[in-house]
């Protein structure tokens, strides 16, 4: 009787909407729930949508630009510039200061790549060309440098040194039995 | 320093001689007689000693004296002041030689291509 009392309350309690605990208790929902119109929607073909979805993403109309409308499925949501979050101010008071983020801010669609911990799209302190020119000139000077101390070598004003016994003919390793070339060192 | 190799890359590229390529002389040119070099370790004593090839040279027998004193005398590393000095100076004489045969080579040079030069304008 008490089981079957209990399955009851039970059945009543899940059968509220909303999500986690609070579903369970008391068959509210919490503020930190997304409802249904927060949520992305198609892509805004009207002014008028896309004024709602401006608003819907706390934008400016002015600053609200959709991805292009081709099958890829981003629906209306916003087109933000690829900017990384080092590039924000790192002294402005962010509500997230390690996202450097505040609340209610519409997020990149790429916002995990762009976190201070990956993808950097801060401007260098040269620009492209100039690195490109400065590695490559520099490998290219140390290439060329190479190849003429290959062919104009370095060397002391001194002759060969000379080994006795014919250049150490048995010791490199030449054959026993044949006979080897005589060379002979005078004194000087 | 380097004026040879400023006269072998720039200014008398035909006559300065290459180090690395075999002399064209005859080696008794300009001598009287020359006095063979002697070479005093046989290749057996090397070998016992277990020379390396580069260390076989005509000072090897200083080599093996010096070798011989400090295996004597170690741990004593100060030792063999003698015997090195002997060693190191043979090394240095064999060193002056290949300075004179490289000279020797370049004035043959210069020599051959005075001759040359006398045989054109003859």
């Amino acid at each position: 009787m008490a089981g079957v009392g209990f399955r009851r309350w039970a059945q009543a309690l899940s059968k509220g909407r909303g999500s986690g605990i609070s579903a369970l208790l008391s068959g509210c929902r919490a503020a930190s729930g997304v409802s249904n119109d927060s949520l992305p929607g198609p892509y805004p073909k009207t002014p008028e949508e896309k004024a709602a979805a401006a608003k819907k993403y706390n934008m400016r109309v002015e600053d609200y630009e959709p991805y292009a409308d081709n099958g890829e499925g981003f629906g209306d949501y916003p087109k933000l510039p690829d900017r990384s979050q080092h590039e924000r101010d790192p002294w402005y008071q962010w509500d997230h200061p390690d996202l450097r983020r505040n609340w209610g801010e519409p997020m990149h669609w790429n916002f995990d790549m762009y976190i201070r911990n990956r993808v950097d799209t801060s401007p260098s302190p040269v620009s492209w060309s100039t690195m490109c020119k400065q590695l490559f000139g520099f490998i290219g000077f140390m290439l060329l440098m190479f190849y003429l101390g290959e062919k104009f070598p370095s060397y002391q004003p001194v002759a060969a040194k000379q080994y006795p016994y014919n250049d150490l003919y048995l010791e490199r390793g030449g054959d026993p039995e044949k006979e080897a070339e005589e060379v002979k060192h005078y004194e000087i | 320093m380097g004026a040879h190799l400023v006269r072998r890359y720039v200014t008398e590229t035909d006559t300065e001689p290459d180090p690395l390529k075999k002399s064209p002389f005859d080696p008794q040119l300009g001598f009287a007689e020359r006095k063979e070099r002697e070479m005093v370790a046989t290749q057996e004593q090397m070998n016992l000693a277990q020379l390396p090839l580069e260390q076989r040279d005509y000072c090897a027998h200083y080599l093996i004296k010096l070798m011989k004193c400090k295996r004597d005398n170690w741990p004593n590393f100060l030792a063999c002041k003698h015997e090195r000095h002997d060693w190191d100076y043979c090394e240095h004489q064999d060193y002056v030689m290949r300075m004179k045969e490289y000279e020797r080579e370049r004035r043959l040079q210069m020599r051959k291509k005075r001759i040359e030069a006398n045989a054109q304008a003859a």
